[in-house]
């Protein structure tokens, strides 16, 4: 009997041990390609055989942050994403409001449509999109960078802002009248407090959306407009990996920061854009 | 009366609300694919006439079925192997082990960070130079050569599966925890074992959730676009045969989007043959 037991804990220990061989694995396989990225940028002389740079070294930092502009990168990078989140946002609320609370007819075959930018390769309209963009002169611009990613952050936006507005209770609105608040009231005491976290999650979602997007933006930016990820490819481009390494550092900080303050305020199915029903 | 123009106003008012949306999606992305139509259907470089040469020229190149196979292969399998390790991750984390919190967190590193640095990340650490290389020349004494693992077919996978499969983790993690535990005690109650339960109750079970999550890995390996483009090498899948037209000199844009137009097609003949699957009560 006692035999017994101990076999029985001994694969109840290992099972254990295989969890976490597993989720060790996972990790490693996660953040050993940020390592790696981490020790490129600061080491000097790293070739061969090696497990790590013979010498360690500051100056491709320096290289980057004069070089490749990172400064003006980060910049273009902020100031477009920050427009697309506020064009995404009052396109979205609006359409959130109709899609949520008004009875639409045909309102699922409308809300397949808003969301086809999703179904269809982000290339095939990014290249509609050039083409007009240079008719327009809204190539290399802030604005038309910006623009050129509400085509992908409005239906998020939308999704995420109607799901917001329909899960708003008509009952607590009235309540909330019979109680002697004025609409003004009601409005600023009762729904923007309910709907504040649909908004900003919706927010939170273009940002990284924007912040990320490669496929648009390639397709207009110019000198003026680079942002991270074309500087990252073009950096890569050019081979200067060590450089390269440098900048990406500098550039994933505000990401990973990111994630670790909004981590506990959105859900992650929200992060990754895994709505039901797609 | 009153009440028929009350109706009418907000019939209006409705149909304002939703203006913005509309016209998000009409100009940003309606006209822009019609563009991208017309385009594929001139001739290279006019703005009159009508041809279906780009379709014909391109699809009548021996080139083009390899191309469309590999997008085909490069999603699918990295689609497959998203299912399987998300599975495994979810299954695990499902128990809540010590520090699960921090795994969640890493669940999602792929999906905030920019795709590119990623991939660079990726490409260092599975290089001939990278610590993978060194490790298995320390492990295999027989290998005496560094192991290529970028710019080919399985590394490109197992980069696609890393940056993708967070959409078919994290929707299979939450299906998995909506699942009503008393289903799993009533088939422990009636004497399955854990295989048999996780077999034949819990993966049926949540597996309407995966599907869902990886339709989203799928679509996202199909359009890839940076990095292919980077960790591609010689293989290239459709959306970068599109970026090398338009980068010639002068720009073949006509040749681009006719490809840009095939590529969407097989994309939404895909989804839709998927999405019959998935309604489909049996899996």
């Amino acid at each position: 009997m006692t035999l017994i037991r101990q076999y029985l804990r001994a694969i109840l220990g290992a099972r254990k041990l295989l969890i976490y061989t597993f989720l060790l694995c996972f990790a490693l396989m996660i953040y050993l390609p940020f390592t790696m990225i981490a020790l490129r940028s600061i080491g000097r002389g790293w070739f061969g055989r090696l497990w790590l740079p013979p010498e360690l070294t500051l100056d491709w930092y320096k290289w980057a942050i004069e070089v490749t502009n990172v400064v003006d990168i980060t910049k273009n990078t902020l100031v477009i994403a920050a427009l697309a989140v506020a064009m995404s946002t009052l396109i979205g609320i609006p359409t959130g409001w109709a899609f949520g609370r008004r009875g639409i007819p045909g309102r699922e075959l409308l809300m397949s449509m808003i969301l086809l930018p999703r179904m269809i390769p982000p290339i095939a309209y990014a290249l509609g999109v050039a083409q007009i963009f240079y008719r327009l002169h809204l190539v290399n611009t802030h604005f038309g960078v910006a623009l050129a990613h509400v085509a992908i952050c409005a239906p998020y936006a939308i999704l995420v802002l109607s799901a917001t507005f329909e899960g708003l209770d008509e009952r607590v609105l009235e309540a909330a009248s019979v109680c002697g608040a004025n609409p003004v009231r009601v409005f600023f005491h009762v729904i923007v407090p309910l709907i504040l976290p649909g908004i900003l999650s919706s927010m939170i979602f273009t940002f990284t959306t924007s912040y990320n997007e490669f496929t648009l933006t390639l397709m207009t930016y110019g000198k003026d407009t680079t942002t991270l990820p074309v500087r990252t490819y073009l950096a890569i481009g050019e081979g200067y990996w060590e450089v390269t390494s440098a900048m990406s550092i500098l550039l994933v900080i505000p990401s990973i920061i990111m994630l670790l303050m909004i981590q506990r305020q959105v859900a992650p199915e929200k992060l990754v854009g895994g709505f039901k029903g797609v | 009366m009153m009440k028929r123009g009350s109706r009418a106003r907000s019939t209006l008012v409705t149909l304002l609300m939703l203006l913005p949306g509309l016209a998000g999606f009409f100009g940003l992305f309606f006209y822009p694919m019609m563009i991208t139509v017309v385009r594929s259907l001139r001739p290279e470089g006019e703005t009159v006439g009508w041809t279906v040469e780009h379709y014909v020229q391109f699809l009548g190149e021996p080139r083009a079925r390899g191309v469309i196979v590999l997008t085909f292969v490069l999603s699918i399998s990295a689609t497959l192997c998203s299912i399987l390790f998300s599975l495994v991750l979810c299954l695990v984390l499902r128990r809540k082990p010590r520090g699960h919190r921090f795994f969640r967190l890493t669940m999602l590193i792929p999906r905030v960070v920019p795709g590119l640095i990623g991939a660079l990340g990726l490409l260092l650490l599975f290089g001939s130079r990278g610590w993978v290389n060194l490790l298995l020349l320390q492990l295999l004494p027989g290998l005496e050569e560094p192991v290529a693992i970028n710019y080919t077919i399985p590394g490109l996978i197992l980069f696609y599966t890393w940056l993708y499969f967070p959409f078919t983790a994290v929707t299979t993690l939450s299906t998995l925890e909506s699942l009503d535990p008393a289903i799993e005690e009533a088939a422990d109650v009636s004497g399955a074992n854990r295989w048999q339960v996780l077999r034949h109750v819990v993966i049926p079970l949540i597996m309407p959730g995966i599907l869902a999550g990886s339709v989203l890995t799928f679509m996202a390996a199909f359009g890839a676009f940076s990095i292919p483009l980077i960790a591609g090498g010689n293989h290239r899948p459709l959306s970068v045969e599109i970026y090398r037209q338009i980068n010639f000199t002068p720009a073949r844009w006509s040749a681009a989007s006719a490809r840009a137009m095939i590529m969407a097609a097989l994309q939404v003949a895909f989804l839709t043959i998927y999405m019959r699957i998935l309604r489909r009560p049996s899996v």
